[in-house]
């Protein structure tokens, strides 16, 4: 995933073997490795060929068409007016969907790093390392389905949150049901969700920075605030590279959760971007506005990732 | 630094980790509570008495078999599929030498990069369109297509761009030696990958394995997309969640809990079992 990031050359494949025989009978073992290769890749060429590429054009086909029906005859190719409709007046594509997508990712994002960095570093320090990741692990290997119920339960005028706040004596919110807090606590939940795998991916970064490091600068009188800022951080950097672009990606797609907690309401509050297309696609069957929708949001997805990419090298460069 | 404020890390650590599980708590109380005990003021978290009825009366509403069954069905074939057809890319990629091998190998990351939203569409209506199959005819019109066979289920994730990188780097530090020797005793490749290579990087399999099983068990949107065609086709997520839209919040909540208990557990049991190679896979992604 990260490779993602540093797209890597593969290395050269080590040549025949020294006693190999040269010649004629050479190049037929090389005719016969690239046989035996293709065969190899076959399964995963054909599932790409058919369920990756087959559908990416047929999305871009759609997205320049208008069909609502499910007669392939019936496509009609109409161009751009399918983006144009996104983005004309009166439309709610690009506020409150698109905003509503961009404050999720970046509300998901800004939590999940903070709490995972402050849990990290604090792990890093104890007894039992196991027992406490495994905990903050639970909610990675549970169904959307779950996380979201518990959760709008835990929302419930009657529920848990309401519970701890009136036990501190202070009186009850609408998490849900009001569209001021509705986005807020759906990405608490997100965040929630995906603070354990991030802890382990700071995780294996912390554990890769040398100890001499943080004892000499402790020799040289600096406090623990200073090696933390000025030390473990800038030398965490790849895994925090990491954990913001995938979660930040995450972010940006996602609406499983939200179609389990909120549906996107109350009203548009909670709307986004993925989840417009969903709805616009199965539920209007308006196929050519869904797939424009689509590929807006990938090029968002895309824009996004590059400008992260883009600030931590730049960063690199000024430490 | 690292002695000074212990008393502040594990209060970090506990307040993190009660904040994780304490909503896993509330699920499983609130699974064993009567009638007119969830949802109502005060809050309580314990149950007054375990009653197991909200257990019972779950498997009543939710055909479990059935859910049971497709779950199973479709995570282990996705599971199989993914671990064979990963090892044998990766097995090409990692240890032959063939024109066109760099761009595959730039294909497998390219898929790792496009989002799978993007495919939603598109797949469902090839689906649907798919020549010959739910009374469709050759051009894959006036029928279903494979949207109502539980192959639907599984058709998109049956081969992982991720799996096969993953397998990929993990075969390029194999030992040259035993290979050669098994191609100079006469070994075809396919005997090289199946009983050298395949042994040889169980670890990597176990691991892909496991996070490949743990994501298509807890798989939602598509498995919802298909089975709104056809409700044989529900996974437990599926018939859950739907348990959940067709109940009264206020009165049956435990009951819904109850299900979502039942659909958690093999997951977790199996999470538990095996976390080691669970954790590693995700330490492996983001290392790589």
């Amino acid at each position: 995933m990260v490779n993602v990031l540093t797209p890597q050359t593969p290395e050269r494949a080590p040549g025949p073997p020294p006693g190999a025989p040269a010649g004629h009978g050479r190049r037929r073992g090389r005719h016969r490795e690239t046989v035996a290769a293709y065969l190899f890749l076959a399964p995963a060429l054909l599932f790409f060929a058919v369920f990756l590429l087959l559908p990416l054009g047929f999305a871009l086909l759609l997205s320049l068409s208008h069909w609502t029906g499910f007669d392939l005859g019936a496509i009609e190719p109409v161009g751009p007016d399918n983006f144009a409709a996104l983005f004309a007046g009166g439309s709610t594509f690009l506020v409150p969907v698109l905003t509503n997508t961009l404050l999720f990712a970046l509300g998901t994002v800004a939590l999940a790093l903070t709490g995972s960095v402050t849990v990290a570093t604090c792990v890093d320090r104890l007894r039992f390392q196991g027992l406490w990741r495994t905990l903050y692990f639970l909610p990675i290997v549970t169904t959307v389905v779950a996380v979201g119920n518990v959760w709008k339960y835990i929302y419930e005028p009657g529920g848990l949150a309401n519970g701890v706040l009136n036990a501190l004596g202070l009186g009850s919110v609408a998490f849900l049901q009001d569209p001021d807090t509705a986005l807020p606590s759906v990405v608490v939940v997100q965040a929630w969700a995906s603070l354990g795998s991030a802890i382990l991916v700071l995780t294996a970064g912390l554990k890769s920075i040398p100890a001499s490091y943080h004892e000499a600068a402790a020799l040289d009188g600096a406090g623990p605030g200073t090696v933390f800022w000025r030390i473990t951080l800038p030398l965490l950097r790849p895994s925090l590279l990491f954990v913001c672009v995938t979660q930040f990606l995450t972010g940006l797609q996602s609406f499983a959760l939200i179609t389990v907690m909120t549906r996107g309401g109350p009203g548009d509050a909670t709307d986004v971007a993925a989840l417009e297309m969903y709805r616009r696609a199965f539920e209007y069957g308006d196929w050519g506005t869904a797939s424009a929708a689509a590929f807006v949001l990938f090029a968002v997805v895309l824009v996004v990732t590059l400008a992260q990419l883009w600030v931590f090298r730049r960063a690199g460069e000024d430490a | 630094m690292r002695r000074r404020f212990p008393w502040l890390s594990y209060l970090v650590v506990v307040a993190g980790a009660l904040f994780t599980v304490v909503p896993f708590l509330d699920m499983v109380m609130t699974s064993f509570k009567g009638p007119g005990e969830a949802g109502t003021l005060p809050y309580r978290f314990l149950p007054k008495a375990f009653a197991l009825s909200n257990y019972r009366a779950a498997m009543d509403q939710l055909n479990l078999p059935v859910l049971f069954r497709n779950s199973v069905v479709v995570t282990t074939v996705i599971t199989l599929s993914v671990l064979l057809t990963s090892s044998l890319a990766g097995y090409a990629l990692a240890r032959l030498r063939f024109p066109g091998r760099d761009l595959v190998f730039r294909l497998v990351l390219a898929t790792m990069m496009v989002p799978p939203f993007l495919f939603l569409i598109p797949r469902f209506l090839i689906l649907v369109h798919w020549p010959l199959a739910g009374g469709n005819d050759l051009l894959g019109r006036g029928g279903a297509g494979l949207t109502v066979s539980i192959a639907a289920l599984a058709v998109p994730f049956l081969v992982n761009g991720f799996g096969i990188f993953l397998t990929r780097q993990f075969m390029l530090s194999l030992p040259d030696e035993v290979l050669e020797a098994a191609r100079i005793d006469g070994a075809g490749e396919f005997t090289v990958w199946w009983r050298i290579v395949v042994p040889q990087t169980k670890p990597v399999l176990v691991t892909l394995g496991l996070l490949t099983f743990v994501d298509a068990w807890n798989e939602y949107i598509w498995a919802l997309l298909v089975s709104t065609a056809n409700p044989d086709l529900m996974t437990l997520p599926v018939g859950v969640q739907l348990l959940r839209d067709h109940v009264d919040p206020a009165r049956t909540m435990p009951v819904v809990m109850a299900g979502l208990v039942l659909s958690v557990l093999p997951v977790l049991v199996l999470f538990l079992l095996l976390q080691k190679h669970y954790i590693r896979g995700v330490m492996l992604s983001g290392l790589k």
